[in-house]
């Protein structure tokens, strides 16, 4: 007790009375000179010699006291704060130089954090479902379709027969009309099956979840509701549960009310991004017959038991597959169970980008610190005679290089101060410009991990570029340096090897960051060149969708449909207007398998199938779809008009190649088909792939709106104008409202807006790894003209000399570009042959580009040569212009 | 960094604790008690006196003030604590344990 507070005391002594420490030290140790040289005389020496041989047996006496503060513990602070003033007044005198380092050092730190802040959001954080590893989606594939929805039915098998799963459900969307009190409006909901929440291992807030029982036919009029719509629509009433929610004009039963922080898990068919909310949920119904499983729309989602992988489950799931194969073989042959981990289905599109993105920031991070520790070599080299003189003095190395280390830390601990504010900035930004529907943007933020992460980056920078010239100090020559006077050209010969190495190395890292950018860019104006297969330009579109009660039959439908063109064709500006099930590139992909083709038979296990659309006579017309043969719909084709489809050339290649394909004929729904059973093709439109980047479009076919064998609730409108098309939108909102006033009119768009959001993806990569590549190749500019112009500053007066002796500027050019464009080319080539490796993981980013383009890749190698002629270019002007008199003058 | 090399490791503590334990003495005189001590055997280097004592210091097992020396002059005087005496107790044991494991192995062999 008593022995430590002696222990604090002296610690704070040695630290806060430091003078008297200090002094007490010196006049400790000279007492102990003067009894040894007294000790001396009275053994005979003389005084002069006694006090030298006093001196002696104190073999000095700087390092025992330097020996004897180490003992106190405080020296570690004191120098630390000695290193730091020193370090600090050392840059002040040159703020050009710390400025530059800081910069690029705040740029390059700031690009990591924040692309850190995007990949710890969406890859790093934790999705927010209890034991997320034990969650995972399900999904069949066959020949045909590689991950596609389940059947309801196969489910139900799934669910009763399996050993692997804790729970399971399944999920489909299907929005609904709010009705009663106040607007009506759309809102985002989901049928899902018994025990969905407990998949997730969510809990309804009030009330209860839905169970197995709401699922059978007639139980179904219950319904759950987000915690935003009990605020909204029942004002936070906690008797919530048990009253009426009016869904699509008929009555739900309120049971349950689900917590404010839900977040929807995220699904495919009629995307709902993960993360998004969701309002209302409905028990899905098992209702039809259980032997027919064709229809595959479900999306399965479970809840592995513990212990159990997500490839025992798929292994399981198959085995079951293949009894419901032999059980039910027309449709169940020939398909597939996929399980995959939730977090792999949310992640996975965005997790190989984000990679890219933090490789390429890296990349940068790197660069800057090349540059910084080329940098502080060049500065070292003006101190080596400082250094050696301190040595000399009896410094340890381990403390110069300490010092050194201090310096370089400051450097970047300014450098990354000034980075983490361009990161809180730059986070947002990136968030505002993530392509739409980027799976968890709301959970990026700047947070403390970030912070970490950045401090972590900002230390270790500062010491990786310390390390070099620090090192360098460590093996300076003393002899040498002292004698040289500083100048040292011999001596710095490993230095010069040093430097420029580190300038192969930044001129190489830019290379495969140019390349990256190059491929990506090709990739990019590729995709704004391809034919996306309608025009989009002057074209505004919206979605109506109508509630199933008020429009009950099909007639009904197109009745409203055909009214709505009407009225919508004859407003001021608008060329054509058409309405159809969706719109180009929205991710829209109903797919209908198993119909017959006349005179066809398809392969075994592989049925005849196609995306099935709905259209109305100038739908095509509108979104400038061109006709290739035949007609498109015209108004004749009615609900009792013969049955005619019109389809895509990729549905007349798959299933008539090289016929002609109008009067073909389609039959959808009979086994033994009557002669009226029969739909003919009477037109054949051009291709729409269903995303830009895709490879080919699928086959397609469009019924007339009027002959829509599924009720089509929901219709895209689509309509060409003159002019401006913006003008129009308070147009179709007041022809909507004419028509029905319970009608919402959603998502209002240009179709210049879809197409533009379609390559937002690519975009948001090509834009961020182009501006860290820019950022190398300044870096990389920047490193090889501090090299190149340290060593003309060397070699000025050998300059000099080859001048008098006859030497024209062109010779000094070229001597000067030789040792620059060596250095490019070396660096160039080995960035090239980086670059040829790493591009291979960008290869599923491109399109229509090869990892490996010979075009991408030679301009790459020119655009970084030429930066580098011009980062020599400067340095090289000024040694023309070494004068001979000064150079041999100075010799 | 340098150590007594003419010492075994961590005795040089226990030779200060002892001398100290009889009176208080400056470093001069640390080191003068030890050699004579020892009939000259152990010669303790300034260069490694003056850390351990600043160490010994720092660690509280001894305390300094400024006396008047023999001579009259100031000199810088260390004086065991109470935790000192304690510590050098043990490290006498310690001492003792391993001196007689080391002659009992020399006998032996």
């Amino acid at each position: 007790m008593l022995r430590g507070l002696d222990i604090v005391r002296m610690r704070l002594r040695s630290l806060t009375r430091k003078a008297r420490v200090e002094q007490e030290l010196d006049r400790e140790m000279r007492f102990h000179l003067d009894q040894q040289t007294e000790e001396n005389i009275a053994a005979g020496m003389t005084p002069d010699h006694a006090r030298r041989a006093a001196l002696c047996s104190l073999e000095g006496i700087t390092r025992i006291e330097e020996e004897c503060r180490d003992m106190r513990r405080t020296n570690l602070i004191d120098d630390f704060w000695y290193d730091l003033r020193h370090a600090a007044r050392a840059l002040g005198n040159s703020p050009g130089f710390a400025l530059v380092m800081i910069l690029t050092l705040a740029l390059s730190i700031g690009a990591n954090t924040a692309i850190f802040s995007v990949v710890n959001g969406v890859l790093l954080r934790r999705l927010p479902y209890p034991d997320q590893n034990r969650v995972v989606r399900f999904f069949t594939a066959n020949a045909n379709y590689p991950k596609f929805p389940v059947n309801a039915w196969d489910f139900l098998d799934f669910r009763a027969r399996n050993r692997s799963f804790e729970n399971m459900a399944v999920m489909t969307r299907s929005d609904v009309q709010l009705s009663g009190a106040g607007e009506p409006i759309r809102l985002t909901a989901f049928q899902v099956s018994g025990a969905y929440f407990r998949v997730l291992g969510l809990s309804p807030e009030r009330g209860r979840e839905f169970d197995f029982r709401d699922e059978l036919p007639g139980n179904g009029r219950v319904a759950m509701i987000s915690d935003r719509l009990w605020r909204t629509r029942f004002h936070t009433d906690p008797k919530v549960v048990g009253q009426t929610v009016w869904l699509e004009q008929i009555p739900f039963t309120v049971v349950g009310v689900m917590p404010a922080e839900t977040k929807h898990p995220g699904n495919e068919y009629r995307a709902v991004p993960y993360g998004d909310s969701v309002d209302v949920w409905r028990p899905f119904t098992f209702k039809g017959n259980p032997n027919r499983r064709g229809s595959h729309f479900l999306e399965g989602i479970g809840r592995l038991r513990k212990g159990v992988s997500p490839e025992n489950a798929q292994q399981e799931m198959n085995a079951i597959m293949a009894q419901l194969a032999r059980e039910h073989p027309d449709n169940d042959a020939g398909w597939r169970v996929l399980v995959v981990p939730l977090y792999r289905e949310i992640v996975g599109a965005s997790e190989r980008m984000l990679l890219v993105l933090l490789g390429a920031v890296a990349l940068v991070l790197l660069i800057a610190c090349a540059n910084a520790a080329n940098l502080l070599l060049a500065r070292a080299t003006s101190r080596r005679r400082e250094m050696a003189m301190r040595l000399a003095l009896g410094a340890g190395r381990s403390r110069l290089i300490r010092q050194m280390l201090t310096e370089s830390v400051l450097l970047s601990m300014a450098g990354g101060l000034a980075g983490s504010a361009l990161a809180g900035g730059g986070v947002k930004i990136l968030v505002a410009l993530l392509p739409g529907g980027f799976p968890r943007a709301q959970d990026i933020h700047v947070n403390l991990g970030v912070f970490a992460f950045a401090l972590t980056v900002t230390i270790g920078s500062g010491i990786l570029f310390g390390l070099a010239p620090a090192l360098q100090s460590y093996r300076v020559d003393l002899q040498q340096n002292l004698r040289e006077g500083g100048r040292g050209a011999a001596g710095s010969v490993r230095h010069l090897r040093l430097r420029n190495a580190l300038v192969v190395s930044e001129l190489s890292l830019a290379c495969v960051l140019l390349a990256g950018a190059g491929l990506l860019l090709r990739s990019f104006v590729n995709l704004l060149l391809s034919e996306p297969g309608f025009r989009s330009e002057h074209v505004l579109t919206a979605v109506v969708s109508l509630p199933n009660d008020t429009y009950k039959t099909d007639g009904a439908v197109s009745r409203f449909y055909d009214q709505l063109v009407a009225r919508l064709s004859i407003l001021p500006g608008v060329r054509t207007a058409g309405v159809g099930s969706d719109l180009p590139w929205t991710g829209y992909d109903d797919n209908l398998g198993g119909f017959q083709i006349e005179g066809k038979q398809h392969p075994p296990n592989e049925e005849f199938h196609a995306r099935y659309h709905a259209a109305s006579p100038d739908y095509f017309r509108a979104l400038g779809i061109p006709l290739v043969r035949g007609r498109f719909f015209s108004d004749a084709d009615g609900a009792k008009a013969p049955a005619v489809l019109v389809i895509n050339q990729a549905m007349a290649e798959r299933y008539w190649p090289g016929e002609d394909v109008i009067g073909r004929r389609i039959n959808f729904f009979n086994d033994h088909p009557k002669e009226s059973d029969w739909t003919r093709v009477v037109g054949v439109v051009g291709d729409v792939k269903d995303t830009p980047e895709k490879g080919a479009a699928q086959p397609a076919f469009w019924w007339p709106v009027a002959q829509v064998p599924f009720p089509a609730q929901e219709a895209a409108i689509a309509i060409r104008s003159d002019s401006t098309p913006v003008l129009l939108v308070n147009a179709i909102r007041s022809a909507v409202r004419d028509l029905d006033p319970a009608l919402a009119v959603a998502n209002v768009r240009l179709m210049d807006q879809i197409a533009d959001a379609s390559v937002s993806a690519p975009r948001f990569t090509l834009f961020l790894v182009a501006l860290f590549a820019a950022l190398a190749i300044t870096l990389a500019g920047i490193g090889t003209y501090g090299v190149i112009s340290y060593s003309v500053n060397q070699r000025t007066q050998e300059f000099g000399v080859r001048v008098a002796l006859g030497a024209r500027p062109w010779d000094v050019l070229r001597l000067v570009f030789g040792q620059g464009l060596k250095l490019a080319l070396i660096g160039v080539g080995l960035g090239i042959v980086g670059a040829l490796v790493l591009a291979r993981l960008l290869r599923t980013m491109l399109y229509q580009v090869s990892a490996a383009d010979p075009l991408t890749f030679c301009a790459i190698a020119i655009f970084a040569l030429a930066i580098a002629t011009l980062a020599c270019y400067l340095p090289a002007r000024r040694a023309t212009r070494a004068d001979a008199m000064v150079a041999l003058r100075a010799e | 960094m340098s150590k007594p090399s003419d010492l075994i490791q961590g005795t040089l503590d226990l030779l200060i604790l002892k001398t100290l334990s009889l009176e208080p003495k400056h470093g001069w005189a640390i080191a003068k008690r030890i050699q004579q001590v020892s009939d000259e055997v152990l010669q303790v280097t300034q260069g490694a006196l003056y850390p351990a004592l600043h160490r010994l210091e720092q660690q509280g097992w001894i305390r300094s003030e400024w006396r008047a020396s023999e001579t009259g002059r100031e000199a810088k005087f260390y004086v065991l604590t109470r935790a000192g005496r304690t510590q050098l107790q043990k490290e006498l044991a310690q001492w003792e344990r391993l001196s007689h494991a080391v002659g009992l192995i020399t006998r032996m062999a």
